[in-house]
Parts: C-alpha cells; structure tokens; sequence
C-alpha cells in the first residue's frame, strides 16, 4: 500500500488507477466484521437489501415477516461491550402492525434512485407500495394480479418514474410513480416473471428474466421484446476481445495491456459513455427491428437456463449481463452482441425457489452471488472463486455491495443481516475491549 | 524439512490416537501431549486444527466427541486456532450439534446425544468467554438460541444467580446481626443489672446454706477402716455416702432457700445465660466499623459468661440444684426403662429421677471428689451407673440370655399347659354324658404321657424366605435396577452388592466373601493358586492369539483353546460359588485385565446394534409361526365361545 502511495505521490500512478487499486486491496480482504453489527428486527427471512444510492448511508431490507427496516450504516445507535461493537439498530421498521403495511412477505424493498425520500415495496400479497420514508406513510399503492417477485427502478432515468415489477404473472407491468398507473404492460414471458433490472446504459432497456428460463430485453418506447438469449448462442471466439475491453475499464487491474491497444479501446468506450447508450441502443434496436414484431419463433423460445432465471444483474458498465438460474449456473452474457460468454463459474450450488439477488463491485471483476448457506464472489472474466463469506446458517437471498465504501451486506433465511468489512489495517490495542482476546495455555 | 515433517506427523498420529477411544474421556496424558506439541508451533496448530476439522467428518459420533473435547481444549488456550476455527463454525456447529436436517449426527445415539449437550455447552463457554471477539461465535450461538431455540444448559448465568443469592443472603444476615448487636448495646446495662443482682442473690443463698453447714460434722472420721473395703468400687461407694453425710440435706429448716436457690438456678441456666451466649456470638460475628466498643462489650460479657459459670457449677456442688433441668418434672418412671439404663442405650433416661434423689447426689459428690470441672456429670454419669445397679442389670441379662436361648413357637393351644405334666381328668371337661349309655367313669385319667403325646408339636418345614437382593445396577435413563435375581441378572450380570449410585462395592464384596470363608485358608490358597494358573494361561492365550491372527483357521482353533480354557478354569474354580467368586474379585481388582467382552470393544463395535431384551423377545414373538400359532389359538377360542353362546346353531 505504502508503495502505491508512494507511486501516487511521484506521479506513476494515475489517481483512478491508484483509487481502484487501493478498493481492490480492499476487497480483497473482506471478512466479517466484528465490530459492526446490523441488528436485525426482522422475524422472516432477509429477502432484500438496499443501501441508497445518492448518500450511500441508509441500508433499506426487506423480510418475509412483511416488514422494511432501515438503518443508517454510518452511525451507530449503541455500542457493547465497552464500545467494541457498534450496534446499528433500525431506524425505523414498517410491518404488519402498519395501517397500510404489507400482509405477506416481502420480497423486494428499494430505494427511489433520486434520493432517500421514497422507497418501494413489493410483496407476496400482490401489492407494491410506495412509502414515504420520512413519515412512513404509504403514498401509493399498486395492485398488481400476482405476487410481486422483483420491483426495479432505473438509476438513470430522468424522463420516467417507473417502476418495473416480475409477478407471478406472465406480463411484467411498468408501474409509473408520476401518475400512479400501470404505463405498460410486456408480455412475452410464458411463466412468471422472477427477477427484472433495468439497464445500466440506457434508460429505456428492460432486462427480466422469468420462470421459463428466459431472459428477455425490452425498449419500452416500444411493444414487444427486442432480444431473447439464448444460451446455445455462445461467442467463444470474442473472448479475447471482451477482456480487453473490460480489461480497459478496469484500467490496468491485473493484466498490462499494451499502450496501442488501450489508445485504440478507450476513446471507442469513451465516446460510447458519452453516447448515454444511445447510440449503441439505436443499432441494436435497427437491426432487430426486422425481426421484432414477431420475432422467429425459434429465436421466441429462445432459454438462457434450464429452469429458472432467478437473479439478473447488469454491470455496472451496462456492457454484460450476469445471470443466475435455478439450473445452479451462472452465465455472463454480452449484451451487445446477446452471447453467452461461456464463463464458467465454480457455483456449485444455488437457491432454486426463490429469486436471489446479486451484486457486482464497480470495476465488474468480483460478482458476489448467494451460494446457498455462504456467498462467494466470483471473477467475472475467469469464473474463479476468490472469496468464499461463510457466516450465515441458513440460505442466503441477497447481497448488496456498498461500492462507496467496499462493503458488503448479505441477509438469509436466518434472518441476520451480515456486514463484511475490509479488515483493518491496524488492529488497535486500545480497543480490544476489556478481556483481551489472547492465548492462554495453562500448561 | 524432515524433520517437520515428521514433526507434522506427530500432532496428526497423536490426534488421531487419542480420538480413537471408546473412552468418554480424552486421555489426559495425549491430550497434553498435544498441547505442548501445538504449544510452540502454529504450523502444527494448523495442521491440529485441519485434522480435528477432518475427524468431526468421520461418521461415528464417539471420535466426533472425543474431536470436540480436544477441540474445547484448544479454542480456550490459542488464538490462532480460534481464529482458523470460527471461520468454519457453521461447519463444526452443523456436525457437532447436528441441527441440520439433512446432517444428522451418526451412529452411537447414545454418544451423539451426549456430543450434541456437549457442544452447546461448549458453545456457551466459548460465547461467554470470547464472544465478543468473534462475531461467528456469537452468530452461533444466536442462532442456536434464537431461531433453532435450543435449550442452553445457561451455567454462567445460573453461576451469578446463585452467586447473587447468596451475596443477598449474606447481606441479609449481616443486617440482622448488626441490629442485634444495636439491641445489645442498647441494653447492655440493663442486662448487666440483672445477672449482677441474680448472681447476688445465688451468692446470699449459697452462703446461708453454708453457714448452716458449718457445723455439720466434717471429713473422713474413720480413714483407717478403707483398709477393710478391698474392691475400689465398693471403696468409692463408701466414699460417696461419706461424702453425701457432709452435703446439706434439703430439709424443713432450709426448704425455702433451697426453693429459692433453685429458681434462681433455673433463672440463670435458661434466661441468663443463653442470653450472654448469644450477645457472645453476635459479637464475634459482627463486623462494625467500630471495633472498640464491640471488642470491650465482648470482653466484659466474657467475663460475665465465666462469673454466671462459676456460680452455676457452685450451685450444682452446693447440691440444691439438679443439673439438668428437663427431668425434674417426671416423677413416675417405670422399672423397665431403670433397666434400660443399664444397658447404656438410652441416655435420656439415665438421667436420675427424683424418686433417686440420693443417686444424683451421690453423683455431685462423685464429681466434686475427682475435681472434674465439667458443668454437666453425664460423662461421668455413663461410666458410674452400671456399677451403682449392678444387679438389676444382672437379672435383666440373665433374662436377656433366656431370651435368646428360646425357640420361636407358633401359637397354637398347646401353649397352655405347657411343660405341665399333670394328668388330667377326662370326663370333667363339661360335656354332657348324661344320656350316654353305660357306665361313665367321673375319675378317667388321661396319663401324662398321653397328654404330652397329644400335644405334640408338629412343625412343617418352612424354607426360610431370603430376601433376593434386587441387583441395583445403575440404569441408563436414571435409578437402579430392580430385578431380582439369585445370582446374575440377565441384563447387568453378576449380581454384586453396590452402593446407593449403583457401583459396585468391589473391595467389602471381596472382603466379605473372604470372611465368610476366613476359617478355610486352604480354601482361599487353593483358589488364588488356581486363579494364577489360569491366569497364566490366559495370558499364553492371549500371546498365542496375537501371534495367529491373521490366519482364520488357527484363530478358530484358538478360539477353541480359549474355550475349553475357560471351561477348565470354570471346573477349577467351580468347587464352590464363592471361590468362584473371589477370582473374579481379583481379576477384576487388578485392573489391567479386562473381561474379554470389554477388551473387544472398539469403535466399531460401538456402531453395531446392541440387542436388547427387546428384540430377543421380539425375535420370539413375531415370528410367523408364533404369530400362526396365536392366530389359530385366538380363532379356536373364539369358535369355541360362539359354540357355547349358542349351542343349538350349527
């Protein structure tokens, strides 16, 4: 560490180099924090977490009890044991006992991507509520026909408020906060739908993934589904180039890429960011628009798993989208082109009936995906295991990646919610609280 | 390199050595072997705690626990393997408590519930200990509590609560004593008043009494004639009437000071001075701040304690006063229980009456002449009576020995003229003869012989019912066993006398045993000598079978040759049971050899179903031809029954 300081401090390193270097140590040494404790007051499984994404301070869970908790994860309410343990209690907590409380689980809590004012709640008694977190008031209410699996909002919108929701039912709705209406209503899916993620490059593009292993992208300025992946539909060849360009964004993490190379990559990228994912979306929506109305059917009955697609999270770049199925694989696709990746990854096992929910970190090399009773985190390009969370006794459904300040929260069907920090660098003496934790042989 | 290798082996070959045991204990001298080896070396620490991971794997619950306990052992003394541990605490808690569903603990269900216990414990311990330096622990320990609601033996909780109880009740009593202690010196003086005019008054008394004793006639007059007196009790008898001459004697002249006195007496005795005993033990035992007042209160109640004392003991040598209080007012005693006095069972009662009033006085002066200073005279009391009532208790043993020489009859009436050998009248017991035809002879005599050969007793034999001693083995789910058997209980073996826990009282057994045949030492000797033979030979069997293991054949041969070996043993030691008996005792009192089933018990055999008495009568009852037959039975009886209910149907 003290070395890339020192680089930093000659002018080797470039300062989002030195950043993204100084997380990735950080990362890398994630375990579970003893010193901060998230207390749980849910009596149901940990369906949902959510730390807010403007101040990166509020954490936002939703359980099985049909509750919602939030807690501030930078101030703690209490501490224990002689200020070892910081206890962050909930702020607030709305459940059954609420007036317009949810009756079922919950199975998707979020936060309105704009600020800490709002946040959604879906449940398995077919509503999603919308609440006002400063006077817990429900402020809309949205009947929807099945149990809500998924709500999501797009963190790039700004011309719309909509909120997408999987259900037990075939159609996935748009749920428009601004009007309090259903805007649209996609059909395509012959099973209900698990998990839905909006794009991360365009504000228009719809990801869901549903029960009948399909995965489907829709441009809801348009009728219909755009693109259905297809998990024969691989692109083994491209490889190369996919870790190039992904090797560009995380801008020199581990392979050294030769200067030609990057000069050639970046301003492509570059212009593309610049594009908001325009540009790219008019392409590929113009090539597909011959096929659309109604698509071969063969490419309709496309599947990306066997079984079903129960956890969808786009990276961050918007470039690839990583799934997860009940067919225990994960896959990596490429949005662009709608290949499967082949990556391999060392899952061995994955909840089956329930939808999961995933998280990568910010320069996409590590996804943490709940593996049964542990979570481990993958590198996306390679598929290796490189960190392996054990800490909850029961399965785990989500995790959600802090990536302000690399740390991850995972909740589980035994209803902890877990932190796991960067370990520190120093142990401090002075705060090993009033037994030292030391060896103690008698003999 | 090699060398750690080696090294590397040794924590695992030890581990290992010491988990494979049907013992429920680790053995205490691997187990430090093991500390010390893990001690100095965190490679061999992890590599312990790689091992002891692996072996909680094994699917047999007996290595799982004995893992554990090591385990225990370990996670208390280092940091490192606390560390290494509680990353996989979800793993060891799953295969240690076995709350998965799906990862039930394995064989031995006995030893895997103790495991389970065992475990939670341990969890506890940990919990409590280092809980708050490993968020897993406390995970763990949260979940099994809260959402898998297992019960938590809760011992440091349970510790403090009793510790609390007690600090409580401490407190408590201190408070009492610090408000007697106020009360005391409150009234300190006023009691002090009191005993001071009481003692004044016992003091006047005594001395009116003795100044009327001045002129009584003093000492021994006739010191010559102890020579005549040989026996030194009938000497002391003597002596003791002298010395009762000189004692004032209660009499019309003096009756009211002697009422007097003795009132006084009882006041002092019950009010007095249990009143100075007391303020004496709330004194010790009170802690105040002051120590001065406390100390110098103490000191004088002390000396008033010795002032009552020594005006008590004048009192009782003054003669006026019965030392002992309780007896004074029963006045009817009955001859037996002066009997039982005798016989020095009963202490109560050898109290003097006051019917004996002289006894008690001859006692006091008994006293006073040997200088003894103790307050109360039963000491002596026990030692003097038997020889004062000498007779009495001859006749009673005489009596006594009578009693034991007799035989136990039955009641019958025979009992009635018994050892009578009168003849009797045989037409004068009251029966109407009148219309009897004939002469009836009024003067007929049944002899006495005839009487005697009418009356004779005849006994049955009766066995003599023994008592079957229940067998008392401990059983495993609590209390002893009450089967009754003569010799071996089919479930526990040999029955053997045990204590109230069920263990076996190895040692009296033997030792009884051999008393009862204590007059036959050649017995004994031929026994041990045969005992050694065999033992000898066991031991050649024993050699014998390590050498042929491996071939089946002559392991069956030998299993033979061990066959016959213990039938022979049995022939020599079969000459009576008890001889039997004794070399059991031995063998079993040396320890090192085990019984033959013991010496087979392994980890497998742990595994292997035992077969209960259950299944053997099961095995009996259910077979199919049983089941037939009981079916067939059933069905007859019933045919039968209908047959009879109603006989006219066909």
């Amino acid at each position: 560490m003290w070395k890339e300081i020192g680089d930093r401090e000659a002018g080797k390193l470039r300062p989002k180099s030195f950043a993204s270097r100084i997380k990735s140590n950080r990362i890398r040494t994630l375990q579970l924090s003893n010193h901060k404790d998230i207390v749980s007051p849910h009596r149901g499984s940990i369906n949902s977490l959510q730390v807010d994404l403007t101040e990166g301070r509020y954490l936002l869970s939703g359980a099985s009890d049909a509750s919602a908790a939030v807690y501030d994860v930078q101030r703690a309410t209490d501490y224990e044991a002689g200020g070892l343990i910081a206890k962050h209690k909930c702020i607030f907590v709305v459940d059954k006992q609420h007036e317009s409380g949810h009756k079922y689980a919950i199975s998707s809590a979020i936060w309105y991507p704009v600020d800490t004012g709002l946040f959604i709640t879906g449940s398995y008694d077919h509503h999603i509520n919308v609440w006002d977190t400063n006077t817990t008031q429900v402020v809309m209410n949205f009947k929807m026909p099945g149990k809500v699996y998924r709500t999501a909002m797009s963190s790039l919108a700004t011309s719309h408020m909509l909120i997408a929701a999987g259900t037990e039912d075939v159609q996935v709705r748009l749920c428009d906060i601004a009007s309090g209406a259903f805007a649209h209503t996609l059909s395509g899916h012959r099973d209900g739908v698990m998990t839905v993620e909006w794009s991360t490059s365009s504000e228009w593009v719809l990801v869901t993934g549903g029960c009948d292993g399909a995965i489907r992208f829709w441009d809801i300025r348009r009728a219909g589904c755009f693109l259905v992946l297809d998990q024969s539909h691989s692109q083994l060849g491209r490889r190369p180039q996919i870790l190039e360009c992904s090797a560009t964004n995380k801008v020199l993490t581990s392979k050294s890429l030769s200067a030609g190379q990057s000069s050639y990559t970046k301003p492509r990228t570059q212009q593309r960011k610049v594009a908001g994912g325009n540009g790219t979306k008019q392409s590929l929506v113009g090539r597909r628009q011959r096929l659309h109305p109604g698509m071969l059917s063969s490419q309709d009955r496309a599947t990306a798993h066997y079984g079903a697609v129960n956890g969808l999270k786009v990276t961050e770049d918007g470039m690839y989208l990583l799934s997860a199925g009940s067919d225990s694989r994960l896959r990596l696709w490429d949005i662009e082109s709608g290949c499967n990746t082949l990556v391999n990854y060392e899952t061995v096992r994955l909840q089956t009936s329930k939808p999961i929910q995933l998280a990568t970190t910010q320069d996409s090399d590590l996804v943490f995906v709940p593996c049964m009773t542990a979570v481990k985190a993958f590198d996306v390009w390679s598929g290796k295991t490189s960190l392996t969370f054990r800490g909850h006794y029961e399965y785990v459904n989500c995790c959600w990646f802090s990536t302000q300040d690399q740390e991850l929260y995972t909740g589980g069907n035994d209803r902890q919610i877990l932190l796991w920090l960067p370990s520190r660098l120093i142990a401090d003496e002075a705060d090993e609280g009033p037994a030292q934790d030391q060896d103690n042989w008698s003999d | 390199m090699e060398e750690e290798r080696e090294e590397g082996g040794k924590v695992r070959a030890l581990i290992e050595k010491a988990t494979n045991s049907t013992a429920p204990e680790v053995d205490p001298r691997l187990l430090k072997a093991i500390k010390s080896v893990v001690r100095y070396s965190d490679r061999e620490l992890r590599l312990a705690a790689q091992t002891l991971m692996d072996l909680m794997k094994r699917d047999h619950s007996q290595v799982r626990y004995l893992t554990l306990l090591i385990i225990d052992e370990l996670f208390m003394r280092s940091k490192l393997f606390r560390t290494i541990l509680v990353e996989n605490l979800d793993l060891l808690l799953s295969l240690s408590v076995g709350f998965r569903r799906n990862l039930p603990l394995p064989a031995p269900p006995a030893v895997a519930s103790v495991l389970r216990s065992k475990a939670i414990e341990f969890l506890e311990k940990w919990n409590s200990s280092f809980g708050i330096h490993y968020r897993q622990l406390r995970l763990g320990f949260d979940y099994l509590k809260n959402t898998l609601k297992f019960q938590f033996p809760n011992l440091q909780a349970h510790a403090a609560r009793i510790q609390q109880e007690r600090r409580e009740r401490e407190r408590r009593s201190k408070e009492l004593l610090l408000k007697k202690f106020e009360m005391l010196k409150e009234n300190f003086s006023s009691i002090k008043e009191e005993i001071k005019s009481t003692i004044d008054e016992i003091r006047e008394c005594l001395d009116i009494v003795c100044a009327k004793d001045e002129f009584m006639p003093l000492g021994p007059i006739d010191d010559e004639d102890f020579e005549e007196f040989r026996s030194s009790e009938l000497l002391q008898i003597r002596l003791n009437t002298l010395r009762e001459g000189q004692k004032v004697h209660e009499n019309n002249d003096n009756k009211v000071v002697f009422d007097a006195l003795r009132e006084l007496y009882k006041l002092l005795v019950t009010k007095h001075l249990v009143s100075v005993q007391e303020g004496i033990s709330v004194l010790v035992r009170v802690e105040v701040a002051d120590n001065r007042v406390r100390d110098s209160t103490l000191k004088e109640l002390i000396d008033i304690r010795n002032c009552l004392q020594s005006v008590k003991k004048k009192c009782e040598e003054s003669g006026c006063a019965v030392p002992n209080t309780t007896s004074c007012d029963d006045e009817e005693e009955d001859f037996w229980e002066e009997g039982k006095i005798g016989s020095l069972e009963n202490e109560r009662s050898t109290v003097p009456n006051n019917q004996n009033e002289n006894l008690s006085m001859a006692l006091a002066s008994i006293e006073l002449k040997n200088r003894t200073l103790e307050s109360n005279n039963r000491g002596s009391n026990d030692n003097e009576l038997p020889s004062l009532e000498g007779g009495e208790t001859g006749t009673n043993s005489l009596r006594n020995k009578l009693l034991a020489d007799a035989p136990m009859m039955s009641w019958g009436y025979f009992l009635n003229n018994w050892g009578s050998n009168r003849e009797v009248l045989a037409n004068q017991r009251g029966l109407e003869l009148e219309s009897h035809w004939g002469r009836v002879d009024y003067d007929a005599v049944i002899p006495a012989e005839k009487i005697a050969e009418l009356n004779v007793h005849s006994t049955l034999y009766k066995e003599e019912q023994t008592e079957i001693q229940p067998c008392r083995a401990p059983l495993r789910k609590g209390g002893l066993c009450q089967r009754r058997d003569l010799r071996v209980c089919p479930f526990h073996g040999r029955i053997i006398p045990r204590d109230d826990e069920g263990k076996p009282l190895n040692h009296n057994s033997s030792k009884d045993e051999i008393t009862l045949d204590s007059g036959t030492d050649l017995v004994e000797q031929v026994a041990k000598q045969a005992v050694k033979n065999v033992r000898e030979r066991d031991k050649e069997v024993l050699k014998k079978r390590e050498i042929d293991k491996r071939s089946l054949k002559r392991a069956k041969l030998a299993k033979i040759r061990e066959h016959n070996d213990v039938v022979l043993r049995d022939a020599a030691l079969a000459s009576t049971s008890s001889s039997a008996a004794i070399g059991e005792d031995m063998e079993a009192t040396n320890g090192e050899k085990l019984s033959a089933r013991n010496k087979k018990e392994t980890l497998s055999s742990m595994l292997r179903k035992k077969v209960t008495p259950k299944d053997r009568l099961a095995q009996r009852l259910l077979n199919t031809q049983v089941k037939d037959a009981t079916v067939r039975e059933l069905t007859l009886g019933e045919d039968s029954n209908y047959r009879e209910a109603f006989p006219n149907q066909w």
